[in-house]
């Protein structure tokens, strides 16, 4: 079933197009995580799918109803935002209640809710102090209390973790991922944090100036880019990118990358390969690894750095005139200078229309 | 030498200031306190000490009462009405208008103003004989009278009106500033929410604008205890003494009524009038930072 229906949706600032026509239907129960750099209009679409910002043209239709003209207010959502946007003349008691009193809902129904979702979340103690007393992470389940009190058709989270630290921002991932499997509400959730997508989102849509690249399961995203930003965009480190000529010799197709020849015999070809098509091959760090004996492409290259990051070594490669990066486990630590013979997963494998810059 | 100086530049670069600042300013207070124990007429002497008569002389003047008092209804009906309408404007500038810095101006432009040309300007206005009261009755409402500057009861209203256009400036601008300082999130949040925007700036904006509120109670009031300009080129103390305000009547003791004793006397005591109103504020303010 269809909870939210965004059709033909622009949105101009004068001459300036923030939004170019997005259609996205999101199904009752999805986390829609909304992903893509700054300016990208991820945080414009959820205001618009809040109400706070008109659309220039096209429809929102929440729960089958269209809510196009309907203020926010009335539209059954509840968001959370990034600097918490909690009143901070008021308690936290009171922050949670206020939204419920002013729709007219009686005292004796507030109080008990609010103590729920409060220890829900663990802030049942904190109840009677003002935002100023409390922590960043606090403050961010404040905010998420006075969401969950609504129970809103929809949540929407506009980057409600950017400004907590390292540790607190996973550890909160955790837990509204949780909150999200226990109570199944229909959410969007606004971020330029892959982590955070690639963790929290059932769908994840990636946008880059105004317009849909790719909608999808993250790990689905992740390993099929439909084309180069996306890939680009995410992983860290980014994917290995190798310039190159398709050759096609009946039913072989190959790729010429200049230091290799990359077999493509089992890559599922989007469109045609045509011979001398320019492509762009990409391969994720991961995907390069150190021969185990079963890989069926290997190639000998010199490392020309490695960077540890406790968990693995990052291996910097020189191939032919470029370098790639593998992902080798720590136990495997090759010595600069000398060769290696390294295994590239070749089911791993994208390869993008040099020109287009699409998947194909 | 070098290192010497390195080490106390500040408090040399300082030091003149201090110096000036502790004579003609903390100086001449602790010479006015003294002189306020004298018998001094036209000018100070000490060989004549008469301890505090001079404070029992200043309250049993009526004439000071009447000033004291205007102080204190003058200040509040000036506080009220320019508190709550520079409030009121700063909001409806705050509503994203066309032209604002247009709106803007207008309300600030008294503010360039000097008291003296405030005072004479609403003089003429509200003079009966060419003022407003002659152009409404040239409208045909010949019933009509705006008689403010001759009424004893009502010529405070005179220099709340005034005080009110020359301040109203600056409060705006201070209140507009702490609306401007409020995260746009907070009125997305209440959006969403469904709180009125009434309600909203009722139990949350203004509530979170209390530092302003306070930084304007606190200039207000010393600019009412300081008042004298407007109140000389508006009423003149009149009719009667009815207008009279404490800084009017400590320049008329000083330099017209040649009794200085009694002028310092009531220099005195509006200092502490200052003190009263500014110890608390100062208070507050340090314990914020601590």
């Amino acid at each position: 079933m269809i909870d939210i229906r965004i059709s033909n949706c622009n949105k101009n600032y004068g001459s300036l197009r923030v939004l170019k026509d997005i259609n996205l239907e999101i199904e009752r129960g999805e986390f829609i995580v909304l992903l893509g750099p700054s300016g990208c209009g991820k945080s414009t679409l959820l205001h618009i799918v809040a109400g706070l910002d008109r659309l220039s043209s096209g429809a929102i239709e929440i729960g089958g109803r269209d809510v196009t003209d309907v203020e926010p207010k009335d539209r059954d959502i509840a968001m959370v935002f990034q600097s918490y946007a909690l009143y901070p003349t008021m308690s936290v008691r009171s922050n949670m209640e206020f939204g419920l009193r002013m729709r007219g809902k009686p005292m004796a129904e507030i109080r008990p809710l609010v103590e729920e979702k409060a220890r829900m979340l663990h802030i049942d103690h904190l109840l009677d102090r003002r935002p100023s007393q409390l922590s960043g992470g606090q403050r961010q389940r404040v905010a998420i209390g006075r969401a969950l009190v609504r129970d809103p058709k929809v949540f929407l989270f506009d980057e409600p973790l950017s400004n907590l630290d390292a540790k607190l921002r996973a550890s909160m991932r955790t837990e509204i991922k949780k909150l999200h499997q226990s109570l199944g509400t229909t959410a969007i959730y606004v971020t330029h944090d892959q982590l955070e997508a690639m963790t929290l989102a059932t769908r994840m849509v990636v946008m880059k100036a105004g317009e849909i690249q790719q909608v999808g399961k993250p790990e689905e995203v992740y390993h099929r880019p439909v084309n180069l930003f996306v890939a680009d965009f995410l992983g860290n480190p980014g994917m290995n990118f190798m310039k190159g000529h398709l050759r096609v010799d009946g039913n072989r197709v190959s790729a010429d990358v200049g230091a290799a020849t990359i077999p493509l015999d089992g890559y599922a070809f989007e469109t045609a390969p045509a011979n001398g098509q320019a492509v762009v091959v990409g391969l994720r760090p991961e995907s390069i690894q150190p021969v185990t004996g079963s890989e069926a492409f290997v190639l000998t290259l010199k490392p020309t750095l490695i960077e540890h990051t406790g968990s693995d070594n990052l291996v910097v490669l020189a191939m032919g005139g470029e370098e790639i990066v593998g992902k080798f486990p720590t136990d495997m630590l090759p010595k600069l200078g000398e060769p290696v013979t390294v295994g590239f997963d070749l089911g791993r494998l994208s390869v993008f229309d040099a020109q287009t810059e699409r998947r194909i | 030498m070098r290192r010497f100086l390195q080490r106390h530049v500040s408090q040399i670069a300082l030091s003149p200031s201090l110096a000036l600042i502790a004579i003609f300013l903390y100086g001449f207070i602790a010479y006015t306190a003294a002189v306020s124990t004298t018998n001094s007429k036209a000018f100070p002497r000490f060989d004549n000490f008469v301890g505090l008569e001079q404070y029992w002389r200043l309250f049993h003047t009526p004439r000071w009462h009447v000033a004291f008092t205007n102080m204190f209804l003058f200040g509040g009906l000036f506080l009220l009405v320019t508190i709550s309408l520079g409030l009121v404007i700063a909001i409806l500038i705050d509503q994203r208008i066309r032209a604002e810095s247009f709106f803007r101006s207008i309300v600030m432009y008294p503010m360039a103003m000097s008291f003296v040309v405030t005072g004479i300007i609403w003089q003429w206005l509200l003079n009966p004989t060419l003022g407003i009261e002659v152009m409404v009755h040239q409208l045909g409402f010949t019933s009509f009278r705006l008689d403010w500057l001759t009424n004893p009861d009502t010529v405070i209203w005179a220099l709340v009106v005034a005080a009110f256009w020359q301040g109203c400036g600056l409060v705006m601008a201070l209140f507009l500033a702490g609306l401007r300082g409020i995260d746009e999130d907070i009125w997305k949040a209440a959006a969403v929410d469904g709180i009125p925007a009434w309600r909203v700036y009722v139990f949350i904006v203004i509530p979170m604008l209390a530092p302003v509120f306070l930084t304007v109670v606190v200039l207000l009031s010393l600019s009412i205890v300081r008042a004298f300009d407007l109140v000389v080129a508006l009423t003149n103390g009149g009719p009667g003494v009815s207008s009279d305000l404490p800084s009017v009547f400590m320049f008329d003791m000083a330099f017209r009524r040649t009794n200085l004793g009694l002028s310092a006397a009531s220099a005195v005591v509006m200092l502490c009038t200052v003190l009263a109103i500014l110890i608390p504020y100062l208070y507050a303010e340090t314990r914020e930072r601590a």
